[in-house]
This record gives structure tokens, C-alpha cells and sequence, in this order.
């Protein structure tokens, strides 16, 4: 049986952004403090888009204008608008992993 | 003298309503603190708006703010953290973050100096620094609560 993602495995998740050190920086904080709020186990890692076609991940997380294309390149694809608002960032994750059967919260 | 901190101490410019006609004015009138202060060589300024062209306005990262900054070898020489408020606001073409009245650009001599002064931004963007700097009365004000983010850096 698989470990469960983020509990028993550390999920590996991508900020993404144009350059990958200003933008996706700051998101890459609100990103590890959520899922510290969630109880979640992460790694997470900012980076520009053409670095980050080339990682695997469980989570890339961007602005609607680069998370289109890694849909279906990772298993969950998270785009906000707002880069330090944690709520936002939080629910779309929660129902994220929840639609892939993930656990979102212990 | 501890010299090998005052040397990394980021370096922090502000200016209050500035008037920009467009968000490629707005990107240089952040960056223009930075090149006079010779934190970035003439053409970086250019590169930060050419990042936006070649990527899109992902820079407006959260509603009414903008942070511009190019790549180490775009020019950038010395540590640095500047903002503009706008005297009005500009689009950059962000279909939920637009009108930008706050531009911040940042310079970073290589991909690891900026890690802690972004971090401590990142907290302080979260505790309300866009609205307080959009507000804020006058260049020495602004100043200030660029200051406190810089003296909020984890050493």
C-alpha cells in the first residue's frame, strides 16, 4: 500500500514563476506555511517554468498564466491569484487533494 | 566594524507618488533608484520589463502590487530593495491583480543573497506592508517600512 502523501511521504512541490527568485520566492513562503497550518509534510521549491518541466512533483503551484502548462504533468496543479493571501492558497489546496484522494488535513 | 555585514546589508530606496503613464514607466521608475545608486548597470531596468513581455505580468502577485527585479547577470551588482508608490495607478494586464499602485524591485548580485531580505518581505506582505506603503506620506515613511523589512532579515 502506498504511503499516504504529505503523512507518510514528503509531498515535493514546485512554486513556479517567470525567473524563479522573486515571485515564486514569495510564494514558496506562503506555500510552507500552509501546509504547516495543514499538518502536512512538504518540500517545497521555487523555480522558473522551463526548470520545473524538468522536475518531478505532487504539487506545482503558479499563476494561471504558466500552471496551464503542467496540467497533467503533475498530479495536482494549483493556480492563485494571490501570491501571499495563505486562505486562498489553503482551500484551493485542500480541494485539490481532496479530488485526488489525497489527505488534505491530520 | 563588522565589515562583512554592513557590505551585505540590503540597501533600501522609496519614492511616493510618482507619476508613471504606463507599467513600463512604473517598472523604471522602481528600478531607477537601483542603477543611480550602482545596484544594477543601466540595462536592467530593461531586462526587468523584458522578463514581463516574455512571461506575462506575473509579477503583480497579489491585488495593487508589482515586484520587478531581472536576473543576477542581467547587471544586478549589490543587494537592494526599492519601491514606488504610483500617483496613479497603471495596468499591467493582470486579469485579477490589476490596478498596481505599489511597484517594489529588488537587485541581487547572485541567485542566494536575496533569499533572507525575500523572505522577510514575504512576511511583512502578508502583515499588511502594500496597504501601509500605499498610504504612506512621504518618501522618508516609505523608506521606513522598507527598513523595517531589511532589519527583519534572519542572520
Amino acid at each position: 500500500m502506498p504511503g499516504r502523501k504529505g503523512v507518510d511521504d514528503e509531498l515535493t512541490v514546485l512554486t513556479v514563476c517567470g525567473v524563479g527568485m522573486g515571485t515564486s520566492l514569495i510564494l514558496r513562503m506562503t506555500a510552507e506555511d500552509v501546509f504547516k497550518q495543514l499538518g502536512l509534510r512538504a518540500r517545497v521549491q521555487a523555480m522558473d517554468v522551463s526548470s520545473a518541466h524538468g522536475m518531478p512533483a505532487d504539487i506545482i503551484i503558479g499563476q494561471e498564466m504558466h500552471t496551464g502548462e503542467f496540467v497533467g504533468r503533475a498530479p495536482i496543479v494549483v493556480t492563485v491569484r494571490n501570491f501571499i493571501d495563505k486562505a486562498e492558497l489553503r482551500d484551493k489546496l485542500v480541494a485539490a487533494m481532496e479530488a485526488a484522494g489525497w489527505t488534505a488535513s491530520v | 566594524m563588522d565589515g562583512v555585514g554592513v557590505a551585505d546589508r540590503p540597501l533600501v530606496y522609496a519614492r511616493t507618488r510618482v507619476a508613471a503613464a504606463d507599467w513600463v514607466q512604473a517598472i523604471q521608475a522602481a528600478c531607477e533608484p537601483l542603477l543611480r545608486a550602482g545596484c544594477a548597470s543601466s540595462h536592467y531596468a530593461q531586462r526587468c520589463v523584458d522578463l514581463v513581455r516574455e512571461h506575462g505580468p506575473y509579477i503583480v502577485l497579489a491585488p495593487g502590487v508589482a515586484l520587478a527585479h531581472a536576473r543576477p547577470e542581467d547587471g544586478a551588482r549589490r543587494l537592494a530593495l526599492s519601491a514606488v508608490t504610483l500617483r496613479r495607478a497603471v495596468a499591467f494586464g493582470h486579469s485579477t491583480n490589476d490596478p498596481v499602485r505599489v511597484v517594489l524591485a529588488f537587485a541581487s548580485p547572485d541567485a542566494q543573497a536575496h533569499l533572507g531580505l525575500l523572505a522577510a518581505l514575504a512576511r511583512r506582505l502578508a502583515d499588511g506592508l502594500i496597504e501601509t506603503l500605499r498610504d504612506a506620506p512621504s518618501d522618508a515613511v516609505a523608506a521606513a517600512l522598507l527598513q523595517e523589512v531589511v532589519d527583519n532579515v534572519d542572520r
